[in-house]
């Protein structure tokens, strides 16, 4: 399935506004979380669950592991977007410095693009989202781009169709 | 495979032979199953960590009448589904009782070029993803390839080591059908940074 089912409940792409912020979301990276997430996500690299270890790779703890941050921000926008969008790509997830345990990471977006594609299906919208991730000391994840596809309502297409 | 001089001005120089490995595919078009199947079983542990609240995850019924044959794998799990499994019968996974011992191989840590210095630290940097279409449960991804696309040597705060971004095709098949036509669903940009740790303090104070 390539193109977006109008009839999944969620946003419309005409209610998409550039410049909207998506709602917040807060995760505190609990030890309990990062075992979760690593046994879930199969990256059982050391420096994710053993604060020991991960000082012996020069850490100064056990860190959120790479899936766990990226799926972070299919959350933020899943959220957002409810059933009806459907992520195209993700750019720029750049990690830029380590998300510790015993921390709050909070994943932010906001829109900075909108535009109509046309589809096998007809007019599918286009939005791009910025994310990225903070920690106490700032950005630590991104900003990157998510790109999600949104259904646009059928009186876009009888309006733009020749 | 050649030690690390990590106190050599020339540190960067043993990287050149991997700089000069840019544009080759050091899987030559092979693919790289994940595991297991994709399966809803395994997606609704993907989300628990993450709290993700979507019924085409979580509930067949709602996946069909959107259109899926079956729940749909949250799109970034596209990283977890094409790890491959990381022990398989007769073969020897743990064989150390030291505490932090790591199993004798991983598809996760850092994989042994075959040139190069010899690192023992490694992470992850940036990743790029685009995907063609859903991925559903009862499909089985798989990487093909594994192109290195660049090089860097760089020191940073945590070891001396080298910047390396990797790219391959993400494929599909139908679970449990190997000789399946696999069907390009998606590609991946990897970036890692593989390194020799720092001395800490106290090794450094007793040399």
């Amino acid at each position: 399935m390539s193109t977006v089912p109008n009839a999944l409940t969620g946003r419309r792409f005409d209610e998409v506004t550039v410049g909207e912020q998506l709602p917040d979301v807060a995760l505190p990276l609990t030890v309990y979380r990062l075992v979760m997430a690593a046994g879930s996500n199969r990256d059982f690299n050391s420096i994710h669950h053993n604060t020991e270890y991960a000082r012996s790779t020069g850490a100064e703890e056990m860190y959120a592991n790479t899936s766990f941050l990226m799926s972070s921000w299919e959350r933020l926008v899943r959220d957002w977007c409810g059933e009806a969008g459907r992520i195209r790509a993700i750019r720029g997830f750049r990690m830029r410095s380590f998300n510790y345990v015993g921390t709050t990471m909070r994943v932010l977006g906001e829109v900075t693009g909108t535009r109509v594609e046309e589809g096998p299906q007809g007019a599918v919208g286009v939005v791009e989202v910025a994310v990225r991730c903070e920690g106490p000391q700032g950005i630590t994840v991104g900003p990157g781009t998510v790109e999600v596809l949104l259904p646009v309502d059928a009186s876009y297409n009888e309006e733009n169709t020749p | 495979m050649t030690a690390v001089d990590t106190g050599s001005p020339d540190w960067t120089e043993q990287w050149q032979e991997v700089i000069d490995a840019v544009g080759r595919d050091f899987l030559e078009g092979e693919t790289t199953w994940g595991g297991d199947p994709v399966e809803r079983g395994a997606i609704r542990r993907y989300l628990e960590p993450l709290e993700l609240d979507c019924a085409l995850h979580t509930d067949p019924a709602a996946a069909r009448a959107a259109g899926y044959d079956d729940v749909v794998m949250p799109a970034t799990g596209v990283i977890a589904w094409t790890i491959p499994a990381a022990w398989r019968p007769g073969e020897v996974l743990f064989d150390s009782e030291d505490r932090n011992a790591q199993p004798v191989h991983t598809a996760i840590n850092n994989t042994d070029l075959g040139m190069g210095p010899k690192t023992t630290g490694f992470f992850g940097t940036d990743i790029e993803l685009d995907f063609d279409r859903e991925v559903v449960a009862g499909e089985q991804l798989g990487r093909r390839g594994k192109r290195l696309v660049a090089c860097k040597p760089k020191e940073t705060g945590v070891g001396r080591g080298a910047f390396m971004t990797w790219e391959s095709e993400i494929v599909a098949r139908p679970g449990h059908v190997a000789d399946a036509e696999p069907e390009v669903v998606g590609r991946i940009r990897i970036g890692t940074y593989a390194y020799v740790p720092h001395p800490k303090k106290d090794e450094e104070a007793a040399r």
